[in-house]
């Protein structure tokens, strides 16, 4: 019975204790109207905020003098929400903004995902490509999504394949941005790629 | 849905009453960080997804501190990506950036910059994918709208 011991820490830890999640980063990309905000909005646990960022644009040209691509920043809108995995571990979905222009970087939003998805609508296939583009330049895991409007899909999967023109190794799916387990499914699509990536 | 072509004010005259959109902002968005900014064109900016969090000290001051600086920390009892922060705050990320970097070196926000290795770690990517499995699906979401 000797009271030596100090008292145990009692009460709320100190709000500098509070130790954050390790974030995980998946980025929606996709032509402008897509379904990237809806898709984002069927799984987040938030309704999707909205932040400006800036995104770098190459000009088509290069600079006479400088030989080197005009670049100028622009501010945009991005949608994103996240799910909580657990306290220690959290997903955050990034949509990146519809861009159709020439060049554009997506550096600052993209930097450190473990993957994106490409929503796709097969009326307007051509505005993806720059996507594709990009992640496949930058070596990102990703899957392309064919967003099912109204339950239908114009093209199979194939011709959506073939006109995109992506390696064997990318999956291809039907989705419907509307639905929870829908998105689910496409994100693990995704996941499951960047896991297989990380096994050799 | 908003359509996003042309509206009125092609002809060069402002349209008359309230701004479309909303008010402007009082103050310019680089105007609160001294004209700095991020250096998010060499990459080396901090990502969208870094945590933050109000240190003790950040909490403690937080009655000296000025307009953004004190609503950031008071924001971050709980921690917050910096994406988060920008959004419900409605400051420009390059900003809140800015305004996080500061916090940190005076000691009143604890930044945690994400391990891109960590989460490319084959067990933190099983974690979450276990964790988006166990997401039923939905009974019909409502949002039928980008």
């Amino acid at each position: 019975m000797t009271p030596t011991e100090p008292p145990p820490a009692r009460g709320p830890a100190a709000p500098a204790a509070v130790r954050p999640p390790l974030p995980v980063k998946m980025v929606i990309a996709g032509g402008f109207g897509v379904g990237k905000t809806t898709a984002v909005g069927a799984i987040s646990e938030i309704e999707p905020l909205t932040t400006e960022a800036s995104i770098t644009e190459v000009a088509a040209g290069v600079d006479d003098l400088t030989h080197t691509p005009r670049k100028t920043t622009t501010t945009v809108a991005m949608d994103f929400g996240c799910i909580t995995v657990d306290p220690t571990l959290k997903l955050y979905l990034f949509g990146t903004p519809g861009q159709e222009r020439f060049g554009f970087m997506w550096d600052d939003i993209v930097e450190g995902a473990v993957g994106g998805l490409v929503i796709v609508d097969t009326r307007r296939l051509d505005d993806c490509y720059a996507a594709v583009d990009y992640f496949e330049h930058k070596g990102i895991p990703f899957a392309v999504a064919v967003n099912a409007f109204d339950g239908k899909v114009e093209h199979s999967l194939e011709e959506v394949r073939w006109a995109l023109d992506v390696s064997a190794g990318v999956p291809v799916v039907v989705f419907d941005a509307r639905e929870r387990g829908s998105v689910r499914d496409a994100l693990l699509v995704v996941l499951e790629l960047a896991l297989a990536r990380t096994e050799g | 849905m908003a359509d996003g072509t042309a509206d009125g004010a092609a002809d060069g005259i402002p349209p008359p009453g309230p701004a479309p959109v909303g008010p402007a902002p009082a103050v310019r968005p680089y105007l609160v960080t001294a004209g700095r900014v991020a250096d998010a064109a060499s990459g080396r900016a901090l990502p969208l997804e870094t945590q933050v969090v109000a240190t003790a000290e950040g909490l403690d001051a937080l009655g000296r501190l000025s307009f953004e600086q004190h609503d950031i920390v008071a924001a971050c009892r709980l921690p917050q990506s910096l994406a988060e922060l920008a959004a419900r705050l409605r400051l420009h990320l390059n900003v809140v950036r800015v305004l996080a970097e500061d916090l940190r070196e005076e000691g009143r926000l604890a930044v945690y910059v994400p391990d891109a290795a960590a989460t490319r770690d084959a067990s933190v990517l099983r974690r979450v994918i276990d964790g988006l499995r166990a997401i039923p699906d939905s009974r019909g979401v409502p949002s039928d709208t980008d």
